[in-house]
């Protein structure tokens, strides 16, 4: 249905360049997240393309069409906003139905598209409410039914969880991920979660200072991280990374080892003492302090029966090492 | 310190008393004296209550002109702070909303709505050019102006508060500049906008200078105008000049009292965030 490419975006702010050139390609039915730190340009990227920000130079197709100077209702786009941006002084119906009543279209089919949307999203009951009498999360779920609604090519998620707690977080996320398979509509999501990347994504965009730094699945950025940055910013604990002098041992720049990729074994190179240790049930996350490397930070399983201040002595599991700089 | 507040309600009640109650008993008094009675201008019981002669002299005087002077006030009133709050809303909402460099200049003429007197000489001068001298809808729009400024400021602090992603989800949702702001931007308005209301509507119907100036004539009279009706060089009849007095009351009081609340709530939000 939509595929949305995006040559060569820049925008500046004033004299400030902030998204330095961006070339991207968003398959159809793709669900693409944008991640990375705060202030990396990934809010300002989609709201290019959604159009309520202006790009300085650079095209937006989306179907095949320039949709760079259109407004965000030609663009056939809808979008969720991190604060839900539900219109205060109507019900949930009509906060659902509002863009079809700007479009005018007749009362009954409004009514029976709005209900259409309700069922989907489980709102049938709270359709008379006003949006402050409902909770984050059906607040949430009321934005996404504006979104769908008008059965757009392209939908635009920007934060839409970072106002909830944990669990429900993780809720949305199943109810989000159920959501594009039953639509199979082209989504595009921000957020700086990389659990929600990792979870959620068909594809990550990986971006650092208005710039794309690696694109690719989940496992492809976990697997074959193309620079520590990204090394660093997907999975969770982050990679141990390491330069300087332990680097040049290992011939390279930056020696990266994600913590799950240490194993803990008597006959083990690395010598340490452990300073803290985070128990998490399924497992344990060792905190160390190694000889040579310094801070370290080692997963092991649950039942592990680690002190602190214990001597240990730990291994890399082979192959899963990464040297980046030059090899 | 209980007993020190005690005091201090005491004392500020008290005040409150002599500054707003006391006088309002005196023209109450007066009101319902007989002619010579009250030209003593003394806080004493009436000897005989008139109360309700004075009233219906006051309504019958010079031929019924207080009801023309209602009907005249209501429709300066109504029209003026109509399109106080329709234009307040709008430049508050530009001032708010679209930065460019146009905005100091204009919040510069805002500002000096409120801070330059108005002259009153060039004022008729102008109003004469453009023929709209001795005329309502002249001095509706004068009202207007006069207004306008307090107007624009109250709601461009009040659009503050509104988040600027309901002016975007909307955009996103298809509406044009003039619907996000009579469909989303002006319903949500509403406590700023009673504030508007009642304050310059209060304003408008109190005011004495500006009508004697601008809108002489018999047909024009506005309600403080028809003070005059009962006090001259050489006559004046002092019960039913305050029975008047008390009759162009009475209309502010009960908006003030009934939107009271309101205004409070309107003034002070964009105050704080929260």
């Amino acid at each position: 249905m939509a595929r949305v490419e995006l040559h060569d975006i820049r925008k500046s702010f004033g004299k400030v360049e902030v998204i330095h050139g961006i070339d991207l390609t968003i398959e159809d039915g793709e669900f693409c997240v944008f991640v990375g730190p705060s202030g990396c340009g990934k809010s300002t990227l989609l709201r290019i393309i959604s159009g309520l920000e202006e790009q300085t130079s650079g095209r937006i197709e989306i179907d095949g069409r320039d949709v760079g100077n259109l407004e965000p209702v030609e663009r056939d786009i809808a979008m969720v906003f991190q604060s839900y941006a539900l219109y205060p002084h109507l019900t949930v119906g009509e906060n659902i139905g509002f863009g079809l009543s700007l479009a005018r279209k007749p009362k009954a089919e409004i009514a029976e598209a709005v209900n259409r949307v309700a069922e989907t999203l489980q709102l049938g009951h709270l359709l008379d409410r006003r949006p402050k009498e409902l909770s984050g999360g059906q607040r949430q779920r009321v934005a996404i039914g504006r979104a769908i609604v008008r059965d757009p090519k392209v939908f635009l998620f920007d934060e839409p969880l970072s106002n909830l707690d944990a669990a429900l977080r993780s809720q949305m996320r199943i109810e989000l991920t159920d959501l594009h398979a039953q639509l199979g509509s082209t989504m595009i999501y921000v957020t700086h979660d990389q659990v929600e990347a990792m979870t959620m994504a068909d594809k990550i965009v990986v971006l650092k200072d208005g710039a794309i730094e690696q694109v690719g699945t989940p496992m492809e950025l976990y697997d074959k991280p193309a620079t520590p940055f990204v090394a660093g910013f997907i999975g969770s604990p982050k990679m141990n990374l390491f330069n300087g002098e332990v680097a040049a041992q290992k011939g390279c720049e930056v020696y990266g080892i994600r913590p799950e990729h240490i194993r803990l074994t008597d006959d083990g190179d690395w010598h340490g003492r452990v300073r803290l240790v985070e128990r998490l049930g399924a497992d344990t996350i060792v905190h160390a302090e190694m000889e040579t490397f310094g801070p370290m930070i080692i997963r092991t399983d649950g039942q592990s029966e680690l002190r602190e201040g214990r001597e240990i002595r730990a291994a890399p599991m082979p192959e899963r090492e990464f040297r980046f700089g030059k090899s | 310190m209980k007993r020190r507040q005690y005091v201090i309600g005491i004392t500020a009640l008290a005040a409150t008393f002599v500054i707003f109650v006391l006088p309002f008993i005196f023209i109450l008094l007066n009101a319902s004296k007989t002619s010579q009675d009250s030209a003593a201008l003394d806080f004493s019981l009436p000897d005989r209550w008139v109360f309700f002669e004075n009233l219906i002299a006051v309504v019958q005087a010079r031929d019924y002109i207080l009801l023309l002077a209602y009907w005249n006030s209501t429709l300066i009133t109504v029209c003026s702070v109509a399109l106080m709050v329709i234009f307040g809303a709008m430049v508050g909402y530009i001032l708010q909303r679209r930065k460019s460099g146009w905005n100091t200049v204009i919040f510069g003429f805002v500002l000096a709505g409120l801070i330059i007197p108005p002259a009153v000489v060039p004022t008729i001068w102008l109003l004469q050019q453009i023929g709209l001298f001795k005329t309502i809808h002249g001095m509706i729009l004068i009202q207007c102006a006069y207004g306008l400024s307090f107007s624009i400021l109250l709601f461009r602090q009040f659009i503050g508060t509104i988040p600027r992603d309901l002016d975007e989800a909307a955009r996103i949702d298809g509406a044009s500049p003039l619907q996000i702001f009579f469909r989303v931007i002006l319903p949500l308005l509403k406590p700023v906008t009673v504030t508007v209301i009642v304050v310059q509507s209060i304003t408008v119907f109190n005011d004495f200078t500006h009508p004697l100036y601008y809108l002489p004539g018999r047909e024009n009279v506005t309600v403080q105008l028809t003070l005059y009706n009962f006090q001259s060089q050489f006559v004046s009849q002092m019960n039913l000049l305050f029975m008047n007095i008390l009759l162009v009351t009475i209309p502010p009081l009960i908006v003030f009292l009934f939107f009271n609340r309101q205004i409070v709530a309107g003034m002070t939000a964009g105050a704080v965030k929260g």
